[in-house]
């Protein structure tokens, strides 16, 4: 998918109007984006807070990182984060490859059922409250582990899943069931294997819901230990709520250390994974 | 008796029992146990929470059944000005919001298309991709700093040359949250939104292009009558898609509201968490029944853009 972006009709070589301003929107464009980006990246470095935008920092520290990794109360929240990132993209991954397999299935009897009750959920929704309730009663109020299990389960990922099992032909299963193998098997040695790409793709779509919540923390999760970084962050910068312990840098640099320390996760891993990124938004919407 | 299954070249395909059926498959079903577990846990059950919407429902006491008393009370009741507010806020929000980030998408993916050389292509695609992965925390957090009225805002010094007097306080400012929302929204998933549109224009066919030379069309010729009515279906399909989610809006509000601005930017979810969380004396069973509310009012209009989606593209979105 993502190399037909390419296969823009041949246009002629000759540089006209049109051509300057394109460039001119193009350098607009990148720079509204990365403006602000590139703000909190310097100020995260430098070791008073400025409001002028500086390509890079003048007085340059990086004691806004080591405050964070050597404060407890920010530290901790960083760890939380991570950890459910890896569990409920593991969990997200192997429900949605489990569920997305079986709704293929259509020899199964009972397979419409399936996929009415799962599609009913789309639908309709008991609605915050209730679900709140309901978590209590579980015992996942007040716990890291809610992020885990709340978007581990994900019945539109689980459809992306199986749309994109349908297009693997029908005559592997066949050929497989020949030679004797289990339907575990199948799925193991044939199915998992030629589905790498949509894996990652979903995979990613897991982990970044999952690393990016911020509302469910703040539903469910008083206890300070068990928050995740986003939560600690929004309110550190919005909220006022910084660590109680003295830091050696200026609250500014504090902030902008702690976004980037937020975000910078993702940032490392997509100019690498931009092309499992893409896919994922193309397997849910031009399925033609 | 089981009804006679027929191929289409009028074969009939006869079926094993029912019963040899489901134990041939039985692997399958142990497949799909724990998805049936995790969803009737975390969907189906809190779905049989919503009883306590005709319940008054503290958190201490038993609950205790007043019919539909909660309904009165949200619709007419006494802080019923509230609940309106978040109900009209959250339909004008989310559709501004939608129409905007839409347009803008295509204008850029249009741009992207026609820019020739691929290195500065691919480097903006990068580029405009990247906000999209930022939380509604980071990007909340980001643009308050940015914004912010103290001596560290860019924004606010550089529009008023440091006159501290002058600084409007752009997230807690009445006239000016709504703008602020749309442009954040904007920053945020315009770069995203053009991936879509983006994979229909690879499959325009270049003869109407070729076609559109000889006829002499130039540049914007070809945007405006071959480009852009190709692009018509993506587009509503796109706001179908998203008009169906209309009701959802909540993280990106939540991060960036305050009670200073709640009368042009409450919406319901964060209404619901008002009544809920942040009140002294919750009463579930109220917030339940508005929940309920915003539940039977998302699910019309699903399926309203599901039956949208047959008429006008042949499939539906569920």
């Amino acid at each position: 998918m993502a190399k037909d972006l390419d296969m823009a009709p041949s246009r002629k070589k000759k540089i006209g109007v049109f051509d300057v301003v394109n460039y001119i929107v193009f350098t607009l464009v990148a720079l509204v984006i990365l403006v602000p980006i590139w703000k909190v990246l310097v100020d995260s470095l430098n070791a008073v807070g400025v409001y002028q935008f500086r390509l890079f920092p003048e007085d340059f520290t990086i004691d806004g990182y080591r405050t964070i990794i050597e404060t407890q109360a920010l530290y901790r929240p960083f760890v939380n984060s991570v950890i459910t990132t890896l569990l409920g993209t593991v969990l997200g991954l192997v429900l949605s490859t489990l569920g997305g397999y079986v709704l293929v299935k259509n020899e199964m009897p009972g397979r419409n059922l399936f996929a009415y009750f799962l599609l009913f959920t789309m639908i309709f929704s008991g609605g915050m409250i209730p679900e709140y309730l309901v978590m209590k009663q579980i015992g996942l109020v007040d716990s890291m582990w809610i992020l885990v299990f709340k978007h581990g389960m994900n019945v539109y990922n689980l459809v992306l899943m199986k749309n994109f099992f349908e297009n693997i032909p029908e005559s592997l299963y066949e050929a497989a069931e020949i030679d004797g193998c289990s339907p575990m098997g199948i799925f193991f040695k044939i199915v998992l294997p030629l589905s790498k790409a949509a894996l990652a793709s979903i995979g990613l779509m897991f982990a970044v819901t999952i690393w990016n919540d911020y509302s469910n923390v703040k539903i469910y999760i008083m206890d300070p230990n068990q928050v995740n970084f986003q939560y600690k962050l929004r309110n550190m910068v919005m909220d006022g709520d910084t660590p109680t312990t003295a830091y050696k840098v200026s609250q500014t640099t504090l902030f902008n250390a702690g976004i980037i320390s937020a975000i910078l996760p993702f940032m490392i891993l997509y100019p690498f994974l931009q092309k499992y990124f893409v896919q994922g938004v193309n397997i849910g919407a031009v399925k033609e | 008796m089981a009804k006679k299954k027929f191929s289409k070249s009028g074969i009939e395909i006869r079926q094993k029992p029912l019963g040899l059926r489901m134990w041939n498959c039985r692997g399958y079903y142990v497949m799909f146990l724990p998805v049936f577990i995790f969803v009737l846990i975390f969907y189906y059950w809190p779905m049989l929470g919503v009883r306590y919407s005709f319940y008054d429902y503290k958190p201490v006491g038993t609950p205790k059944f007043i019919g539909l008393d909660n309904f009165t009370k949200m619709f007419t009741g006494i802080g019923a000005g509230a609940f309106w507010t978040s109900f009209g806020n959250t339909l004008v929000l989310s559709v501004v919001k939608l129409i905007i980030t839409t347009v803008a998408s295509v204008v850029v993916s249009v741009f992207i298309f026609e820019m020739g050389n691929m290195i500065v292509k691919k480097t903006l695609q990068t580029i405009i991709y990247l906000p999209h992965f930022m939380s509604w925390a980071v990007v909340a957090s980001i643009f308050s700093l940015f914004l912010s009225p103290s001596a560290t805002g860019m924004v606010n010094n550089i529009l008023f040359h440091g006159d501290t007097s002058k600084f409007i306080y752009f997230l807690a400012d009445v006239k000016w949250w709504r703008p602020i929302f749309y442009m954040i929204n904007l920053w945020k998933e315009t770069g995203w939104g053009t991936i879509i549109f983006l994979a229909t224009l690879s499959g325009i066919n270049p003869e109407q292009y070729e076609a559109a030379d000889i006829d002499g069309a130039t540049r914007m010729q070809k945007i405006r009558y071959v480009t852009i009515p190709a692009l018509m279906n993506t587009i509503i399909t796109v706001l179908i898609l998203n008009l169906a989610k209309v009701m959802n809006m909540f993280e990106s509000v939540f991060v960036t509201y305050n009670a200073a601005v709640y009368d042009k930017a409450d919406v319901i979810s964060t209404y619901i968490y008002r009544q809920t969380f942040a009140n002294a004396l919750p009463n579930y069973g109220y917030s339940t029944a508005v929940g309920l509310f915003k539940s039977l009012v998302g699910c019309v209009l699903v399926l309203f853009c599901n039956w949208l989606s047959k008429k006008t593209r042949g499939r539906g979105i569920i």
